[in-house]
């Protein structure tokens, strides 16, 4: 509970850029900056109750990245958190909570429908979706008053369960604006259109991507596996405190999915964490999750350690959802 | 198929399915960004086409369409002659117009516009001589008396015939079908003058070139001989002007088709009447023109901004290509430098014989003050190719006229057009594609942007597939995008199909900016104003792109960033 603690005895306020996003390998201190701010937008709070369900499972967990329980600094926090759709005001997220600290990876799974997709869009600040209730505290900060591009400039990132095409729009130009638009917000000079071909020309060995998918246009004509690469070089060439990826092993055969997992556990450090949705254990044996949450109809009913997904998989859900 | 062109085909497949439609046959709406309900609906001749019997929801809250599908089958007995088609067209009106299930969502359809329809439907174009235009009259004096008299038999038989026509033409005012949403008011309430002979100096013209091929520049409408160079063109191939045409034979062959042409308006009777000469692009049987043929319109006298005098020049291109030739055209239209308010009058007649192509790309960027009329007419022979891609996005008035007449089977066209208003603007096209053969194929795709409040877009485009003309292929799709409260499109996209077995789609969408494609932006840390001018761009760069050769399509590219800029409307 070390950063409860900080929070309150935090700094003034005239504090540097409340936050440092990272695009590239020096960290952001974001540690001490996050708690500078939060004394300014979140009110200290305790965490709920299955956060430290799910703080506990970590410790137990081999593969946990974080060190002791009190050392850990939370990253984004979620509590009772409701969202409707904006044009109907039908109630998809009926008050999830999670709380996701530095250095550890979470996996959400759940059945079709279940809101796993629409919390995350809800997270990145996708128009089509109303917050009605609840919090989200994103590194010590209110995400849910920051515009989508501050999000995303603020160390957020998601992989869109299915990436729409931008036609007109070359991959690359994209990807140059993208980045370009962090380094301004670090207070770094843009990048030329060479000297952004050379940063980003290593990164597609990373993805296994051939050159070719620079000069076409965002997504347009791309195959489902395709697009998710594309997805997740837009993650390696932007970097993200949070990298949220919603079902990014679907649609991929072993090889793609091999060269994914590489490429995010590659990404992965000990400050950053990925929150990942998915309905396979395969992935999860790939990139080892610190926790699994269940969701179902717009909740998170079940949290727990990887054995988790065993159990799923064997029983299904109705052996969850029935406790 | 290449996989460009598979890929493109799928897009328009996906875009004619996803977005909003508003699809007309025969009636034309005007559209305007307003926060009430539009009324849209969908109407096709063909019982298959896609866009029947599917639900278009708007997701925009501003704009809600309630999109009624129609369907029906034209279906005619053999052997009508043209006027007997009017009244089949008439009768479909009519049809529509009492169909029940259509009054909730039309109730604006008056008898009155059909009176209106049937009139112009009738009447094919050669314009009535029931009383003469005075003003036009003053004209065709002025412009008869800018030139010398010609020596040249065919030159001196085009200005005849054009006079003739002029005398019994009128001003189109906005009562003409054709001239419903364009004001040409504008030319006639200036002080029309006509060029009389090309400037002194040419100075101005870029000799140094840093283009990657020679243009043959024509100033204020006049050929400048300087910039002729056919060493490049392969043997046979002639450029220049058809009174220095030496060549009996080719002589012959421009003299059977130029100026032969039933659907010409007062714009084309004057460019008849007041061209200087013609210029002429020959490419004989079976030759391939490798470079393309660079033809540079330049207008250099013309008043500033706000002044009443219009200098009109006449440029006119005739280009005949012979069986299985191939040639690249590129027309661009420009204003000199402080050279404001000026009218270019232009006139291209492209004849493609049997399996011949021609690749003809047309960029008019002229002042945003001057008037730009043009007219390009095509006759396409049987297996023969026409490919027209056009950026056009100059003039206070700028109206293209395309028309193009297959007179042969297995013909293939494809119109590609972009208009941008960024000023107080109109960018009119309107386009005739007439099938008469079987096994044709025609595509056409226009886009159009309005950035400014008083700017707008006018597009009609018809493709006739006639009796004879089946298993045709044919589509059409218009997309706008309108940027500002007040911008206004006014779009007729409109099929007509009397033979039965035929393929054909079209559709017309209006839109603003997906907001779907907005969001992806911002979730990747771009802020929306930047967004928005990367998508207003890539609306039009997909036309851009279609420009065949590089260093028109990086001239294109960066004059339309440039005015997409200078308006700041690729964001507001
Ligand atoms: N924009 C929307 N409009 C209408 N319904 C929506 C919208 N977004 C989500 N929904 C509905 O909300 C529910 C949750 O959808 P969501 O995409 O979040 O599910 P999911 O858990 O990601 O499912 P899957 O495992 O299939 O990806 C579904 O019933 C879905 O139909
Ligand atoms: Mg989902």
């Amino acid at each position: 509970m070390a950063w409860q603690i900080q929070c309150t005895a935090s700094s003034p306020p005239a504090s540097p850029p409340p936050f440092t996003p990272k695009c590239l390998p020096p960290r952001s201190l974001f540690f001490t900056l996050s708690a500078t701010s939060s004394s300014r937008f979140c009110p200290p709070h305790m965490p709920s109750l299955r956060s430290v369900t799910c703080s506990l499972s970590a410790v137990e967990s081999p593969t946990s990245t974080a060190g002791l329980d009190d050392s850990k600094t939370p990253l984004l926090e979620v509590k009772g958190l409701t969202a409707v759709i904006a044009e109907t005001k039908q109630e998809i997220l009926k008050g999830v909570n999670l709380v996701v600290h530095q250095g550890e990876i979470h996996a959400i799974m759940g059945k079709n429908g279940s809101g796993k997709s629409t919390f995350s869009k809800v997270l990145v600040g996708h128009p089509d979706y109303e917050v009605t209730g609840g919090s989200v505290v994103f590194k010590g900060e209110n995400l849910l008053d920051m515009e989508p591009e501050e999000r995303s400039l603020a160390g957020l990132f998601m992989s869109f369960q299915a990436p729409i095409e931008i036609p007109g729009v070359n991959n690359i130009d994209f990807l140059h604006m993208a980045y370009n638009a962090r380094r301004k917000k670090l207070g770094e000079p843009e990048l030329g259109p060479l000297e952004f071909y050379a940063y980003i020309y290593p990164k597609l060995d990373l993805v296994n991507m051939k050159t070719d998918f620079l000069n076409r246009n965002v997504n347009e004509g791309f195959s489902g596996g395709e697009r998710k690469r594309n997805e997740i070089l837009q993650l390696a060439v932007l970097g993200a405190d949070l990298a949220i990826l919603d079902e990014i092993d679907s649609g991929l055969d072993i090889d793609a999915l091999r060269d994914v997992a590489k490429a995010v556990n590659g990404l992965l450090t000990p400050k950053n964490s990925v929150l990942m949705i998915t309905h396979y254990r395969r992935l999860l044996e790939v990139i080892k999750p610190t926790c699994i949450h269940i969701m179902e109809d717009g909740r998170i009913i079940k949290t727990g350690d990887s054995s988790l997904a065993k159990v799923l998989e064997e029983k299904g859900y109705t052996s969850i959802s029935a406790e | 198929m290449t996989t460009a062109e598979k890929s493109r085909k799928k897009h328009y497949k996906e875009n004619t399915a996803r977005e909003r439609m508003i699809s007309f046959c025969g009636e034309l709406e005007r559209w305007e960004p307003r926060p009430y309900p539009c009324r849209c609906f969908v109407l096709c001749f063909r019982p298959l086409c896609p866009l029947a019997n599917s639900e278009f929801a708007s997701p925009s809250p501003l704009r809600k369409s309630t999109a009624q599908p129609w369907c029906c089958l034209l279906r005619r007995a053999a052997g009508l002659s043209r006027s007997s088609m009017a009244a089949l067209a008439f009768t479909h009106q009519n049809f529509l117009q009492f169909t029940p299930k259509l009054t909730p969502s039309k109730p604006k359809l008056k008898p009155k516009r059909t009176k209106t329809k049937l009139s112009i439907q009738t009447i094919p174009t050669s314009p009535q001589a029931s009383f003469t235009d005075q003003f036009v009259l003053q004209l065709a004096d002025s412009l008869e008396d800018s030139l010398p008299s010609s020596s040249s038999l065919p030159l001196q038989k085009l200005r005849d015939n054009s006079s003739e026509t002029l005398v019994s033409t009128q001003w189109p005012s906005r009562k003409d079908e054709s001239f419903r949403f364009t004001d040409t008011s504008f030319i006639k309430n200036s002080d029309i003058k006509p060029i009389s002979r090309p400037p002194e100096s040419l100075a101005f013209l870029d000799v140094s070139s840093d283009a990657q091929f020679k243009s043959f520049d024509f100033v204020d409408g006049f050929l400048v001989d300087s910039s002729f160079d056919s060493s490049n063109f392969p043997d046979g191939v002639y450029v220049g002007s058809l009174l220095k045409l030496s060549s009996e034979g080719i002589l012959k062959r421009v003299c059977e088709f130029l100026g032969d042409f039933e659907w010409g308006d007062l714009f084309w009777s004057v460019n008849g009447l007041g061209a200087p000469d013609v210029t002429v692009v020959y490419v004989p049987e079976g030759c391939r023109v490798e470079n393309p043929i660079y033809l540079k319109y330049i207008s250099v006298e013309g008043g500033d901004g706000g002044s009443k005098k219009m200098p009109v020049s006449n440029p006119r291109v005739f280009v005949l290509v012979e069986k299985g030739g191939e040639v690249g055209i590129v027309e661009e239209f420009v204003g000199k430098e402080g050279s404001e308010c000026y009218w270019t009058n232009s006139v291209l007649e492209v004849v493609v014989g049997e399996g011949g192509k021609v690749r003809h790309s047309y960029v008019q960027r002229q002042s945003l003050s001057a008037a730009h009329i043009k007219w390009t007419s095509v006759r396409q022979e049987s297996t023969s190719t026409y490919e027209l891609v056009e950026v056009s996005t100059g003039g206070k008035l700028s109206r293209h006229n395309v028309h193009v007449q297959q007179v042969g089977s297995d013909t293939v066209t494809e119109l590609t057009t972009f208009h941008l208003s960024v000023g107080d603007q109109t960018q009119d096209l309107h386009s005739r594609i007439i099938l008469d053969h079987p096994r044709g194929y025609s595509q056409q795709l226009h886009k159009c942007i309005v950035a400014h409040s008083s700017g707008q877009a006018v597009f009609d485009g018809n493709v006739k597939v006639n009796r004879y003309a089946q298993q045709t292929d044919a589509g059409q799709l218009t997309r706008s995008l309108l940027l500002e409260p007040r911008a206004t499109v006014n779009v007729k996209p409109n099929l007509q199909i009397i033979a039965d077995d035929v393929k054909c789609s079209h559709g017309a969408a209006i839109s603003d900016l997906e907001d779907s494609q907005l969001f992806y932006f911002q979730a990747r840390g771009i802020d929306l104003e930047t967004a928005r001018k990367a998508l207003v761009f890539s609306f039009g760069a997909e036309v851009i792109d279609r420009l065949p050769y590089a260093f028109v399509q990086k001239q294109a590219k960066d004059h339309v960033k440039e005015l997409l800029e200078s308006t700041g409307k690729g964001s507001s």
